[in-house]
């Protein structure tokens, strides 16, 4: 092959449009390094700051260079492998502040806890540049190969608490249902592959071909739009869309959420609740939207049950729950089904479905604020064992801690969809599209699941406000988490600044309304 | 803007930012606390009122506050706010039984008064924003502003099962939100206004492609949801155990002011805008509000409780209300109206009452009272006026809301069975309140009432418990006494919205009322449609 | 003798993920549980194998390429995993992996 032919290839591969993705990479090293070659306990630390301090410089530019330099082009690079855009640059800088609360969440976590610091930053940072990539696809390859990265660097994350059992065991079940999602997905793939690279001898047409790269998008959307009825065909994008529905926690791929958010260290279970489900859903609604548009007739009926049941499950589920974290991990199932009825309606909407894409990301940008909200102060209770978050820990925190009180109740509220947060907005916006494309029965799915989810969520706020249980001379003396919390430091105003962005989105929109 | 529109944004504001200070823990000592209290509840009443006397019945909104960029453009959602000839008598009794529930509370001596203040100032605030909201959204946003204070208010300073009450009044107060809410998002989008407020909609009816068939399910969802918000039958038994529970000035607050955020729905949105739904609803709105009236009110005189008795009144005189909205006529939707009004100062009033009595008697089981009249006359006056209000009697505010909707009752043939029910459930009022009264205030006092005398001799009404009491009661009988201060307004507004409404209804066979010539020359306050 | 056709392989392909995908509901020790992963991975691999011969393109071999890397490191993290958890419970088996109930 001449040069001329490699020069065609390399003029599309614009390595300059991935520079946060490569500098958080690189980011992630300096990180490891920082703590690797270093001596003293407190230069430890500093690698944390490092890290807290870098994924605060990185998101500035990154915002700095999208809002303000407007560095956003809509095109395609490396031979049609990425793509790049405005959904694309707002999904990044989503995953950039999500991986920032973590490390500061972690930052403090990992001081009580005497865990490893270097690792833990690496780790995060790598999996972000994984997210971030992910979202970007255009090609079952990098989708794979991104999809894994996050879920190699996840394995490890849930499982870093190596003192406790609960943690490791948290991380080899994720690790087992994880592997099985990504072989179901990939067999998925497979299929599609197989059918796309030989298309008349599986019985199927293709009429003109864009490019003969069965693993793209853009072929497979014409191969699957000419052949919405092919047995191999549909049942390869079932797979795939039942290993995505593992990453997002729907039903029935919800049986490892309980447990895994259960055993893993807070600001990991955080993360998972946030970026993996975000990231879950903007691959799921632009593969809907993309490649398997042409098989809308049949995944219409199939998302909707699997929605339903997801959202009545999630939420009868979530009310029988003792642990708090097993609660937030099911209503996070159940929310996921509410952004379900998101990525149907936007199958239905004619023409763009750009619109359903923006509600998607108000809603997840809300969730994002609330559940680092309740997570962040959730991680401030010392409670002897970090996985067992009961009701009764946070019993009179209104008077011990009124201002985590505070910060916890909007949270909550928030979550359940209360005015006026922002989680209200994120609910109507999806009520109103939902409307629009005459998704009735979802319509009542949800209401149902709100009005069921207001019995766990307030009985918390229950918990958190009321007096307390009257205490018998008798009883064991209970251990308060809450008596030295100690110095708080950075994530004060951190979660003040959430808790204020909760408050002023759910009453004023301001300019993001206009993309609705 | 103008002074009388930073008026009424400064009494949404004003408790709002109070709300905050309080929770701030601005002020510290107890008369910093009441001094801010007074201020807080006292300028929205203030205001409230000023604006009352200040509305001229100009067509449309009065001391308009716009602000076109909230966001959510799509959905046509803009901050404006507005008095008109219905929300304006409603403004003033909200600002006025804020006052009281306020000043009420600052002398309750309940513990933790700050966190208590803060959670009901930012009631206040959302029950202001409530009435004087023209967007549509933000009329509902602000009714959902009392949610979270409810829950905690309930659960920290409540009575008896106050743990599952507080759920449970949550529970239903979200349930009823979010149906309604479908409805309102169907609406909005049904019917492609560019703004979503009433007018906007309405201009935009006829071009939209809303068919009757739709139009009928979103004014049933609007009915329902609005129902048991307002707790009509069947849906009405979390409100009587509810307002049983709260605490008094939760109480007034939500029996007086906010139960009527669903009746004010239905008669200034859905009615208006959907009348031929409104008219086929309308026999089974009518069913079930007798049931309110004749079912919940035999309950009400099943108690044994005094606030028990009062909540299940309550419940009761919304059957009232929900009768003249079925009506669809001027007459019966302006006379709901002027019920509204009245009922919410009277209920809140008895509230008011009972918590004193409680204060003297240390109980609210009325036949362990007895001849607490003997010493607290002033008292025992109060709540007979209070009592007799609530009745129907006439020179008080509440008699020309039920006059006028029994009036229109009367005028179709086919609303008289409702009439001659209706009319039985003011005897049962007039059995269960008079009767509470008799065993209170006369008779002779109790073995328990002497004991307690005996350790903390009883005081009639001190000024600061007389101040919120006569405010309220000087309000009510403001309207009973001139009744033209609202109705007219309230008239003109109603035959506005409900012009088309009302030529449909005189279709209608008029009843064994007298001939229309002999009512035209009547000069009342109900001039309809002159 | 039969000619071996494409079909063949994936079959066998089939009958491996299969036989992973059992293995992974029925065996109780997490070694093993790794094991049937491993399988299915590479039962996946020859169906991409022959797809790419059948459709005489190279995309699938070098698909393959990638699922072994990722394979590998898998397997790496699990086993790191799974003797971390030796250490502390003594026992590979699934049933003694029941802390983490309601």
């Amino acid at each position: 092959m001449s040069m001329e032919t490699y020069l065609n290839f390399s003029q599309d591969n614009l390595w300059g449009e991935l520079w946060p993705e490569l500098s958080l990479c690189l980011g992630a090293l300096l990180v490891l390094g920082f703590d690797l070659f270093s001596k003293s306990s407190n230069a430890k630390k500093r690698a944390g700051s490092l890290a807290i301090f870098f994924q605060f410089i990185l998101l500035a530019a990154h915002l700095f260079d999208y809002l303000l330099l407007r560095h956003t082009f809509d095109r395609e690079s490396f031979s049609g492998m990425l793509k790049h855009g405005i959904h694309q640059d707002v999904m990044r800088s989503f995953f950039l502040l999500s991986s920032l609360l973590v490390s500061l969440l972690g930052h403090r976590y990992l001081e009580t806890r005497k865990l490893r610091v270097g690792e833990f930053h690496h780790l995060t940072m790598i999996a972000t540049a994984g997210l971030m990539l992910l979202c970007q696809t255009q090609h079952f390859l990098v989708f794979f190969v991104a999809l894994e990265t996050v879920a190699l660097c996840f394995y490890p994350l849930v499982a870093f608490d190596r003192e406790s059992p609960k943690s490791l065991e948290a991380g080899i079940k994720y690790l087992i249902f994880g592997a099985l999602s990504s072989a179901l997905l990939l067999f998925g793939i497979v299929l599609l592959y197989g059918v796309g690279s030989n298309p008349e001898a599986w019985g199927t047409t293709l009429s003109t071909v864009p490019s003969s790269d069965a693993f793209s998008f853009s072929f497979l959307y014409q191969l699957l739009s000419e052949n919405p009825n092919h047995l191999l065909l549909r049942a390869g994008v079932v797979l795939i869309i039942s290993g995505i529905a593992f990453k997002v926690g729907a039903a029935p791929f919800q049986i490892w959420v309980p447990d895994v958010y259960h055993g893993a260290p807070m600001p990991i279970t955080a993360f998972l609740a946030v970026s993996s489900k975000s990231a879950g859903f903007f691959v799921l609604i632009n593969l809907v939207n993309g490649p398997f548009a042409g098989m809308s007739e049949f995944l219409l009926p199939l998302l909707g049950f699997v929605a339903t049941f997801t959202i009545f499950f999630g939420n009868l589920a979530a009310c029988s729950q003792r642990n708090l974290k097993r609660m937030l991990g099911l209503s996070g199932v159940a929310h996921a089904g509410y952004l379900l009825v998101a990525v149907m309606a936007s199958m239905l909407l004619p023409g763009e479905s750009d619109r359903a894409v923006w509600i998607l990301f108000f809603y997840l940008f809300t969730y994002l604020l609330a559940s680092f909200a309740v997570f962040g102060v959730m991680g401030l209770a010392r409670v002897t064992d970090d996985s067992e978050h009961e009701f009764s820990d946070y019993e009179n925190l209104a008077q011990k801690k009124p201002w985590a009180a505070f910060v916890l109740v909007v949270g909550i509220g928030s979550l359940a969809g209360i005015p006026p947060f922002a989680g209200f907005i994120g609910k109507l916006l999806l009520f109103s599209v939902a409307f629009e494309t005459k998704l009735f029965l979802s319509i009542v799915a949800m209401v149902i699941g709100v009005v069921i989810s207001i019995y766990y969520y307030f009985g918390w706020i229950r918990e958190i406000c009321f007096h307390p249980r009257p205490v018998f001379e008798d009883d064991e003396a209970k251990h308060d988490p809450w008596k030295d919390v100690g110095s708080v430091g950075m994530l004060k105003p951190a979660l003040f600044s959430l808790v204020l962005a909760s408050i002023v989105l759910g009453l004023w929109q301001g300019p993001i309304g206009d993309a609705f | 803007m103008t002074s009388d529109a930073l008026l009424l944004l400064g009494s949404i504001l004003v408790p709002a930012i109070g709300s905050v200070l309080f929770f701030s823990g601005f002020a510290k000592d107890e008369g910093s606390l009441k001094k801010l209290g007074y201020l807080v509840f006292g300028f929205p009443c203030l205001a409230a009122v000023i604006l009352f006397f200040r509305f001229d019945g100009s067509a449309g909104y009065n001391f308009e506050v716009l602000y076109d960029r909230m966001g959510l453009q799509e959905l046509g959602i803009t901050f404006h706010l507005g008095l008109n000839g219905v929300s304006s008598p409603l403004f003033a009794m909200a600002g006025i039984v804020g006052l009281g529930a306020g000043l009420a509370a600052l002398h309750s001596g309940a513990e933790r008064m700050h966190l208590y203040l803060a959670l009901l100032a930012l009631m206040q605030a959302g029950l202001m924003g409530l009435f004087a909201s023209v967007d549509i959204f933000f009329y509902y946003l602000f009714h959902e502003f009392a949610l979270i204070p409810t829950f905690i208010m309930i659960g920290l300073w409540g009575g008896r099962d106050r743990r599952s009450i507080a759920l449970e009044i949550t529970i239903y107060l979200t349930l009823g939100a979010l149906i309604s809410l479908g409805g309102l998002v169907a609406l909005n989008i049904l019917v492609d206004a560019p703004k979503f407020d009433f007018p906007s909609i309405s201009a935009a009816l006829d071009q939209s492609s809303l068919t009757d068939s739709a139009a009928f399910k979103i004014y049933g969802l609007l009915l329902l949801g609005f129902g048991i918000l307002v707790a009509l039958f069947p849906f009405h038994t979390w409100a009587a155990r509810g307002y049983d529970t709260a605490p008094t000035s939760v109480s007034m607050l939500h029996a007086g002011v906010l139960k009527k955020f669903g009746l004010y729905g239905i008669i200034q949105i859905a009615s208006p805008l959907l009348p031929e739904a409104a008219l086929a609803w309308s026999p089974w709105l009518m069913w079930l509000a007798l049931g309110n009236i004749l079912l919940v009110g035999m309950v009400a005189v099943a108690q044994t409780n005094f606030k028990s008795m009062i909540s299940y009144g309550s419940v009761m005189h919304m059957g009232y209300c929900f009768l003249g909205i079925g009506v669809c006529s001027v007459l019966g939707v302006g006379s709901t109206v002027m019920l509204m009004c009245a009922h919410g100062l009277s209920v809140s009033l008895m509230f008011l009452l009972a918590n004193f009595v409680r204060k003297r008697s240390n109980t609210l089981e009325m036949q362990e009272i007895g001849g607490l009249g003997e010493k607290t006359p002033l008292l025992a006056c109060f709540c007979i006026a209070a009592t007799l209000a609530t009745i129907g009697l006439p020179g008080f505010g509440n008699f020309w809301g039920e006059f006028g909707i029994f009036l229109s009752l009367g005028e179709s043939h086919e609303h008289l069975i409702f009439l001659v029910l209706a009319a039985l459930g003011i005897i049962l009022s007039a059995v269960f309140g008079l009767r509470a009264i008799a065993q209170i205030f006369f008779g002779q006092e109790s073995e328990e009432l002497r004991k307690h005398a005996k350790e903390s001799p009883i005081a009639d009404l001190s000024r600061a418990e007389i101040i919120p009491a006569s405010l309220i009661l000087v309000a009510l009988l403001f309207i009973g006494l001139w009744p033209a201060s609202i109705s007219d307004r309230i008239n003109d507004e109603i035959s506005n919205r409900y012009s088309h409404l009302q030529l449909k209804n005189t279709l209608s066979k008029p009843s064994c009322c007298p001939v229309d010539e002999d009512v035209k020359s009547i000069e009342t306050p109900y001039s309809t449609s002159d | 003798m039969l000619s071996v056709t494409p079909q063949h392989f994936l079959i066998l392909s089939f009958l491996l993920v299969g036989i992973g995908f059992l293995g992974l509901l029925i065996r109780r020790n997490v070694l093993l549980m790794l094991m049937s992963l491993e399988l299915m991975l590479n039962g996946i691999n020859v169906a991409l194998l022959t797809f790419s011969r059948v459709g005489s393109n190279l995309d699938g071999g070098i698909f393959v390429f990638f699922i072994m890397t990722v394979a590998a490191a898998e397997v790496a993290v699990g086993l790191a995993l799974l003797v971390a958890l030796y250490k502390k419970r003594n026992s590979v088996l699934s049933d003694d992996m029941g802390l983490l109930k309601n």
